[in-house]
């Protein structure tokens, strides 16, 4: 589904990511992991058009990344930060932001939709009714996932996106993207994601140093961030 | 008519000593800009007398080309402006702008000079420059805020930008927000002046003219006129230059391309 063929990315005085190859099929759930400032987020980027390489090729279902076929990528694809940004005042605005573009607008959920997705995500129904600018991290995040779910994204692009979960939030979450349908391209060095994780990618200095499905990078995972 | 009161050079020299007294203050409390006071007035004087000679010259052949020539001129001054004053690199976005400001400009100061005031003949030097130079003096300001802020806004929220596109938004639907704030930053002095019109300031060009000679009635309807062409260009040129930028300001992938900034 996504290939990268020898992609690097240089700044006028940084190489920020350096010959990197790799492949991720549908359903793969796979996480990168490293040390800060490695190139984790900007592989990311990468992935959603949000970063352009400097030399190599994204390939999206066989057809390289250009201006023509990033418009489908983007549709299938949600990114979502470490710290989402939501883009509106109120909770319900920020959530039905997406259907008021064009793309989506046949794609409007119902008010019985909305709630499901809500109440999977261990989010109250009143919280639509409140201002962005007084919910909590955690609940940002999962409103930021809500809307990729109303969307019926199936690759999810996540940065750090367990980081301000409480225990049960987490679980919650953690039970969604077990789907087997779902592919996660994540950065995560959460031990109960990097659980779900069935690809790792070790990236060090901007390049993907060691890449398996073998769980003892989880364990590496960890160590790096003294877990 | 009446007859005008001519300012003799002598009463004009008594003006500029009149400069003491805000020299004597900023001297006073230590404001050290009484230098640039001083070369600031110098080049005022210089430019207008030159102007005026200028004008005077256009005014006596009063040719078609040399008339349009000289409000293209005007426009490529300004936009030259705007662009530097915006923080934009003048070799990526100078002719989208040049493009975006004609376009603003030249259909609403065509329609004041030929629809409204009506001049024999209709590129009378007297009517087209002056106005033009209204007209485009205002847009100026109002264009450096608007670029200014909606790219400063889209480089400032690169992460919310992202997330727009990718929640599916086109480049158009990605930008709308920092536009709507941009368009409203430079419409609303514009908003306000117009309101506040005859209460707080008497306009220059309506003063002017009653200094001139024209009855005060005739004096208001022209600055009426002049402020509503000028509100026109204003939303006009700020929305059309947002526009036509853009084509020169986004990569293929839709994201601001960080070249355009000259800081």
């Amino acid at each position: 589904m996504i290939r990268f063929e020898n992609i690097s990315l240089r700044t006028q005085d940084h190489l920020i990511l350096d010959s990197i190859s790799l492949e991720i099929t549908r359903g793969n759930k796979a996480v990168f992991f490293g040390p800060s400032g490695s190139g984790k987020t900007t592989i990311l980027m990468c992935l959603i058009g949000g970063a352009v390489p400097t030399a190599g090729t994204v390939l999206f279902d066989g057809e390289p990344l250009t201006a023509r076929t990033l418009p489908h990528l983007r549709k299938t694809m949600a990114f979502i930060g470490q710290e989402p940004v939501l883009g509106a005042t109120g909770v319900r605005e920020a959530l039905m932001l997406p259907f008021s573009f064009r793309a989506n607008r046949a794609r409007t959920p119902s008010e019985e939709q909305i709630r499901h997705v809500l109440k999977s995500l261990l989010l109250p129904p009143d919280i639509l009714e409140k201002q962005t600018s007084v919910i909590s991290g955690g609940e940002k995040q999962r409103l930021a996932l809500a809307r990729a779910l109303l969307l019926e994204k199936t690759v999810f692009v996540l940065d750090e996106v367990t980081s301000a979960l409480d225990p049960r939030s987490r679980r919650a979450v953690l039970t969604l993207f077990r789907q087997p349908d779902l592919t996660l391209i994540s950065v995560s060095h959460d031990p109960e994601w990097l659980a779900l994780c069935t690809r790792f990618f070790k990236v060090e200095k901007g390049r993907v140093t060691t890449q398996n499905t073998a769980p003892v990078f989880q364990e590496e995972a960890h160590e790096k961030e003294g877990i | 008519m009446m007859q005008v009161m001519d300012i003799s050079w002598a009463a004009l020299a008594g003006v500029f000593g009149m400069l003491t007294v805000p020299a004597i203050i900023m001297l006073w409390a230590g404001v050290p800009l009484v230098r640039q006071m001083i070369l600031a007035a110098g080049r005022m004087t210089v430019q207008l007398v030159l102007v005026a000679l200028y004008l005077e010259f256009i005014f006596r052949l009063n040719n078609f080309w040399i008339n349009s020539s000289w409000v293209l001129v005007m426009i490529v001054i300004a936009n030259l402006n705007i662009t530097r004053s915006a923080g934009l690199k003048l070799r990526r976005l100078f002719p989208y702008l040049l493009a975006g400001l004609a376009a603003g400009t030249l259909p609403v100061v065509g329609f004041f000079v030929c629809i409204a005031v009506r001049p024999e003949p209709f590129y009378d030097a007297r009517y087209l420059i002056p106005i033009s130079g209204m007209v485009l003096g205002n847009c100026l300001r109002a264009n450096v805020i608007a670029l200014e802020r909606f790219y400063s806004a889209i480089r400032a929220n690169a992460k919310e930008f992202i997330t727009y596109l990718s929640l599916g938004a086109t480049l158009q639907e990605a930008c709308q927000p920092y536009m709507r704030q941009a368009l409203q930053a430079a419409i609303a002095p514009t908003i306000s002046t117009m309101a506040t019109m005859g209460l707080v300031s008497l306009p220059g060009m309506m003063t002017g003219q009653i200094l001139g000679g024209s009855s005060p009635m005739t004096a208001i309807k022209y600055q009426i006129a002049v402020m509503l062409a000028i509100f026109c260009a204003t939303v006009i040129t700020a929305f059309v230059n947002i526009h036509f930028s853009q084509r020169a300001a986004f990569t293929p992938y839709n994201l601001l391309n960080p070249e355009i900034f000259s800081r």
